[in-house]
């Protein structure tokens, strides 16, 4: 123990994790109360910042059970043969959904959440701007085209969930128009220039 | 604040484009399926070959060979797809550029009934004449008022003549005595004068221009 440092740490990915991350304490649900709730924050903290670097959009209770998951990195600590537990992530999710952090997706279970290291009327501008700089407005658009389109974008693998919420709130605006065809849906994103 | 109105209209050509598009899709995502296929029995038959099954690996590369060419069929019917969404939503930005055009051009029109080359001409005409009448009007008025100034100054003039008539002579003379040009050529005489005038006057004048 004496040969861990309590430093930052650089993954093989390139997140720095923080020094807490080195903390043996830290993987453990700790029974004093104000302790539990700072150690909460820490990770909610460090789960949403490591999606953000890694633009991933799910987590589950099954990737502290298992291992080769995307959340390797943040879940386990090889160093200090620590890992974190499900019972203790589980923990972690329940409080990020009560703090709207994240939601349960699929619904009615609890667990595997999506998470909102952006929330959706974030994820409505991002598509927007999109939309707008690669000259697609007034187009008919798959949601295939969005999420996995040709060129790499800030909406890859952006689960249809909350692609949905998004462009629900663009619709509001005017700036986004869904439409259904027998073999699916589309959208037609908007300039919202209501100056007509 | 009626948001509806400022959303276009969904017609059957945005319709049949996204349908376009989603067979598009399915075609794109068979290509994704149909390469992973061969990723994997590529990796069956380098495995094949390491456990020295030659004829299980030449089995693996020979389902990966007909693959390819399901691969390579759909790649032309991909772009196939592609290019016909590309016309049509081509054409459908040439039928826009044409509906402009033909607003613009009515437009244009109606401007034209309002504004026809005949009353132009007349209005223009009008508009000489009533120029040249004001111009008339001007003059008239202009000799009415110099006709009224000369009335009114010779009567200020006798008026002021009666004035100095009745006080004394050398005034008058200094009231007749205006410099004026000299009608002749200056002559030996007339300088000897005009010599003493001016030097009384620059004499008057010295002090006062201190």
């Amino acid at each position: 123990m004496a040969s861990t440092s309590f430093s930052p740490y650089k993954t093989a990915s390139g997140f720095l994790l923080p020094s807490i991350h080195s903390a043996p304490p830290f993987f453990t649900q700790q029974p004093n109360l104000s302790t539990q709730i700072t150690h909460t924050a820490h990770w909610t903290r460090l789960i949403l910042s490591y999606a953000r670097h890694r633009q991933l959009f799910l987590l589950r209770v099954e990737d502290a059970e298992t291992s080769g998951s995307n959340w390797d990195e943040i879940l386990k600590n090889e160093r200090i043969n620590r890992k974190l537990l499900p019972t203790h992530l589980s923990f972690i999710l329940a409080d990020m959904v009560s703090k709207n952090l994240a939601i349960y997706e699929p619904v009615r279970q609890t667990r595997s959440v999506l998470l909102y290291w952006r929330t959706p009327e974030e994820w409505a501008e991002v598509l927007h701007g999109w939309a707008d700089s690669t000259g697609q407005l007034n187009t008919i658009l798959t949601f295939y085209d969005i999420v996995e389109p040709p060129v790499p974008s800030p909406l890859v693998g952006l689960p249809l969930t909350m692609l949905r919420k998004a462009i629900a709130i663009l619709a509001k605006t005017s700036r986004a128009q869904t439409i259904a065809v027998a073999d699916g849906e589309g959208v037609r994103f908007l300039s919202g220039n209501t100056t007509r | 604040m009626g948001g509806n109105q400022s959303v276009p209209k969904i017609t059957k050509q945005d319709r049949a484009i996204l349908d376009l598009k989603l067979q598009r899709d399915k075609v794109k995502q068979y290509q994704k399926k149909i390469q992973g296929i061969l990723d994997r029995e590529h990796d069956i038959a380098k495995q094949q070959l390491a456990a020295g099954q030659k004829d299980r690996a030449l089995l693996a590369l020979r389902r990966r060979k007909y693959q390819e060419g399901l691969l390579a069929k759909t790649d032309a019917q991909l772009e196939n797809l592609e290019q016909l969404v590309s016309t049509i939503e081509f054409s459908l930005v040439e039928v826009s550029v044409l509906h402009g055009l033909q607003q613009g051009n009515e437009v244009l029109k109606e401007i034209h009934k309002e504004m026809n080359v005949d009353s132009v001409e007349k209005l223009l005409e009008e508009t000489a004449e009533a120029q040249a009448y004001q111009r008339e009007i001007d003059e008239m008025l202009a000799n009415n008022l110099s006709a009224e100034d000369e009335d009114a100054v010779l009567k200020e003039l006798e008026r002021l003549r009666d004035e100095v008539l009745g006080e004394t002579k050398p005034e008058q003379a200094k009231l007749v005595h205006f410099p004026s040009a000299p009608s002749t050529e200056p002559v030996s005489p007339m300088p000897a004068e005009t010599e003493a005038v001016p030097a009384q006057q620059g004499q008057e004048r010295i002090p006062v221009a201190a």
